[in-house]
């Protein structure tokens, strides 16, 4: 049996298909007022339809701004970023946020935040089915009518979610989607992602600078440094699905990634 | 939330209340002479007669409706001027920063001239009547209105835009689906602001020598001594002002969800 260890930095080999996302040699200066700050540099990365891949790494380290390049949001300061192929110029409805900060419209109901970005490609009934669909689906069957403000933290970001995944996107981009909620209503939203990412089989990039977290989600973890901003490891995870948080694998298997970093 | 608070019903009403019992108290025990100030009662009167006798039965009577639609045109035309040029120039600036650099000196200089200080100039320019009223009521109320919507267009949450952008919302769509909804708040409070400097100016406008209207009203009462009636025209401009609010107000919320949701 393979340790763990051994595993890390084998990365996973690209299917035969074109990847989902191919990014090549991307790099990102910020200019200061005193100089400039190496954002991201040097960053490759190829990752194949269907992967669920998390980013992870200390603060500052550029996992954001990735996210950011690859929303289409920033331009990069050089490389490529592709997307089946094709390349990222400005944002898109192929490559959907969920924000880390409630960024739903405050002066629009649960239901017409998810009808958002589909409500002019479809007829009145057609558009009420879809977003009923997809209110089933992250589990507010019965909140369609509420205002953001009146729905809990948990609630706000399973509407987040609902709201791109009715777009059907080729990726979906997470920026620490769950880091402000409590731990139980964190766990609970990994268990849906995981059961939505089961049945749709999206690409899914989540990040996250909770390690426990990346263990639970991921097949890969990507782990970067800052000052440049480089991926230090690129490392799959060997634990079968689904995941138990109390399993001594799991345990192990964090362990050893904890001291490696 | 937004349900009207029920509790209290007569607060509102206890200084107005207050008010008019002091009056009361200070005519009728002769403490301030009549010339200065009348009676209550026959401030009731002149005011009766004003709104509903026919007209012609005695001086002022039944010349309400005359003035006030007179006046509620030149308010209406003028804050509507104000409105068209307010909202787009305010979008403008606040969602460009080089066009909130180019506008907003210029801008705040010319808001800090007193509004009185145009009057000579618009009678030169446009005469006595209704287009010096006009223009005195649009410019006093296009500054509050675009700089409410320039600070509101400034600070919506850029996260909006960018979750527009990936649903496919472009910038100019923005605009409508992303940008006015969320400074509608600020919108509101330019707009309201606007409306109430509209009514200050109305009069300031009237005051040069029209035939008709409330501030006319006034300026002719003053000339013939007739105080009862400036109280008159004071009372029915403070009404008239109050329920335009509320109707502009009631509107938006009828017209707009996010006036109705985020107010």
């Amino acid at each position: 049996m393979k340790t763990p260890l051994q595993l890390i930095q084998t990365g996973s080999a690209a299917g035969t298909k074109q990847p989902a996302l191919a990014i090549d040699r991307l790099s990102k200066v910020f200019h200061m007022e005193d100089g400039y700050l190496n954002v991201l540099q040097d960053i490759c990365l190829t990752i194949s339809e269907g992967e669920l891949v998390c980013i992870s790494g200390p603060s500052g380290c550029g996992k954001t701004t990735l996210l950011k390049l690859i929303a289409g949001f920033m331009k990069p300061g050089g490389g490529t970023i592709r997307i089946k192929g094709r390349t990222v110029t400005r944002p898109g409805p192929d490559r959907c946020v969920v924000f880390q900060e409630d960024a739903l419209f405050p002066w629009l109901t649960v239901a017409e935040n998810i009808a958002f970005g589909v409500r002019q490609f479809m007829g009145r009934r057609q558009l009420n089915n879809e977003v009923d669909r997809y209110l089933e689906m992250v589990g507010l069957g019965s909140f369609g009518k509420y205002l953001p403000r009146e729905i809990s933290g948990g609630m706000k970001q399973r509407v987040a979610l609902a709201r791109v995944l009715i777009l059907q996107p080729q990726v979906l981009l997470m920026d620490e989607p769950f880091g402000a909620l409590d731990a139980q209503t964190r766990e609970e939203m990994q268990n849906l992602l995981l059961s939505l990412w089961e049945k749709l089989s999206h690409t899914i990039i989540f990040i996250t600078h909770d390690l426990s977290e990346a263990v639970t989600l991921a097949d890969r973890i990507i782990i970067m440094t800052r000052n440049p901003g480089r991926i230090q490891a690129d490392i799959t995870v060997p634990l079968p699905r689904p995941r138990k948080k109390e399993s001594d694998a799991f345990h192990r298997f964090y362990r050893e990634l904890r001291s490696r970093l | 939330m937004n349900k009207p608070d029920i509790r209290f019903p007569v607060l509102p009403w206890i200084i107005p209340g207050i008010l008019l019992a002091a009056w009361f108290a200070a005519s009728r025990t002769g403490l301030v002479p009549d010339y200065l100030l009348p009676d209550p009662i026959r401030i009731a009167e002149s005011g009766v007669t004003y709104i509903f006798s026919p007209p012609d039965s005695a001086p002022y009577a039944g010349r309400f409706l005359t003035d006030a639609s007179a006046s509620l045109l030149r308010v209406f035309l003028g804050f509507s001027l104000a409105v068209l040029l307010g909202i787009p120039l305010g979008v403008i600036s606040g969602r460009i920063a080089f066009c909130h650099k180019l506008m907003s000196t210029t801008i705040n200089s010319l808001r800090a001239v007193p509004g009185i200080s145009w009057l000579p100039l618009a009678l030169v320019w446009f005469g006595i009547g209704m287009r010096t009223t006009i223009f005195l009521v649009a410019m006093a109320a296009f500054f509050p209105i675009y700089i409410n919507t320039a600070a509101g267009a400034r600070s919506v949450n850029p996260l909006f835009y960018q979750a527009g952008a990936m649903m496919g919302v472009g910038r100019i769509r923005g605009i409508f689906a992303i940008l006015l909804p969320a400074a509608m708040p600020q919108i509101i409070s330019g707009l309201r602001l606007g409306l109430g400097i509209s009514w200050a100016y109305l009069v300031l406008g009237e005051l040069t020598g029209v035939s008709n209207g409330l501030g006319a009203i006034i300026m002719d009462a003053r000339m013939i001594g007739r105080i009862d009636m400036i109280i008159v025209g004071i009372i029915v401009i403070a009404v008239m002002g109050r329920i335009s609010d509320v109707l502009l107000n009631t509107s938006l919320r009828l017209c707009f969800k996010s006036a109705k949701r985020m107010t």
